[in-house]
């Protein structure tokens, strides 16, 4: 299969919200996860806390500080983009749906949520690249764990579009509807592969979209977003990959 | 301080049951709104005599609520403690109109600051 190389400017020091440099929205962003876990060991420090609470205190600290690192080493690879090469190979989504399904649901569980995959029966081959296309997914779930309504699940879901040459990964959250000017300026954002960060809710410094979206650049696909009345659908589209029929 | 009841108004659900945590060791009673919106409603049922509030929260931002309390004579009594990654942008002067009274970085606080923080309002 081929490579592809990701054809973008966005070299750190680039300035990329109201004039601030990457860094500076990356520093922001990792300030609450590194917030929490200072509060919980200092806590924990205290010694004034029951067995119970210091085992849930020791499992959100380690989640925590994973959801943390998971966001710095994406924004290193984003970084890297224009001089990597990325093999682009057929991949079964369903397959890496599930892989992603299986690493999120202690975090999910850990918040008393649950994220699962919507299977589809028919074998589907898009081409990607793994490691990007999983961060895509990681990225766009933990959004929605933060957005989604205690109680509701998170959907991971397959569709095909385009008379089978576009493959769609879906990532539903069942929460609060983005209003209708969020939803016109995310529309437009992600239509025109802004290099700007794109707000997916008030409080977010709009990072992590701004990383999917150099992250399915480099896969040749697009990333946009569905508004429900009682949530979202962030999505990733990438090309079929046309092997199957050749067997 | 006993029967002092606070209302943590927190997106980060592990960090308002932290910040809960602390404040029922301290004695008091406590109520967590992950939202904005559905504050005003815990707030019309519990009626807390302080309000620990985040400022970024998903939908509705902290400012947007602290307009609707100033609205109303009985809701705008209620002391605020601001409890935010922007502590360092915000002034506590331009914001005491909004019945703000502390604000507390959440990247250097302690945890016994926020139980200092809600005695010094209740008094």
């Amino acid at each position: 299969m081929g490579a592809s190389k990701g054809e973008h400017d966005n070299s750190f020091s680039k300035p990329l919200l109201n004039g601030l440099p990457s860094f500076v929205v990356a520093a922001h962003e990792l300030k609450s996860p590194l917030a929490l876990v200072r509060q919980l060991s200092l806590m924990l420090e205290s010694g004034d806390v029951s067995d119970a609470d210091r085992r849930r205190m020791l499992r959100q600290i380690s989640l925590t500080s994973e959801r943390a690192l998971r966001l710095t080493s994406d924004l290193t690879r984003a970084i890297r983009m224009p001089d990597a090469l990325f093999k682009l190979e057929p991949i079964n989504p369903q397959q890496l749906c599930e892989d992603v399904v299986r690493e999120l649901t202690p975090l999910f569980a850990a918040h008393d949520r649950v994220v699962k995959l919507v299977s589809r029966r028919r074998s589907l081959l898009l081409v990607a690249n793994r490691d990007l296309l999983r961060r895509i997914l990681l990225n766009f779930s933990d959004n929605a764990l933060h957005y989604a309504e205690d109680g509701a699940a998170v959907e991971i879901k397959i569709n095909v579009y385009n008379n089978g040459q576009t493959i769609r990964l879906g990532v539903r959250d069942y929460g609060p509807a983005l209003s209708s000017d969020l939803f016109k300026t995310l529309s437009t954002k992600l239509k025109d592969a802004s290099m700007t960060p794109i707000h997916a809710r008030p409080q977010s410094s709009g990072l992590g979209l701004y990383i999917v979206n150099q992250f399915a650049d480099a896969m040749n696909g697009t990333i946009g977003v569905t508004r429900h009345r009682d949530g979202a659908t962030f999505y990733v589209d990438l090309q079929t990959s046309n092997q199957l029929s050749l067997l | 301080m006993k029967d002092v009841s606070v209302l943590i108004v927190e997106d980060d659900k592990w960090l308002a049951e932290q910040y809960e945590r602390v404040l029922i060791t301290a004695g008091c009673k406590v109520a967590i709104s992950l939202h904005a919106l559905a504050a005003i409603t815990v707030i019309d049922d519990v009626r807390p005599d302080a309000i620990i509030l985040d400022v970024l929260l998903t939908g509705t931002t902290a400012f947007a609520l602290l307009h609707e309390l100033q609205s109303y004579g009985d809701t705008g009594k209620i002391p605020i403690i601001l409890c935010t990654n922007l502590a360092s942008e915000l002034s506590l002067d331009d914001l005491k109109l909004y019945g703000v009274k502390r604000i507390l970085d959440k990247a250097t606080m302690a945890p016994d600051d926020l139980v200092a923080a809600v005695k010094s309002v209740i008094l």
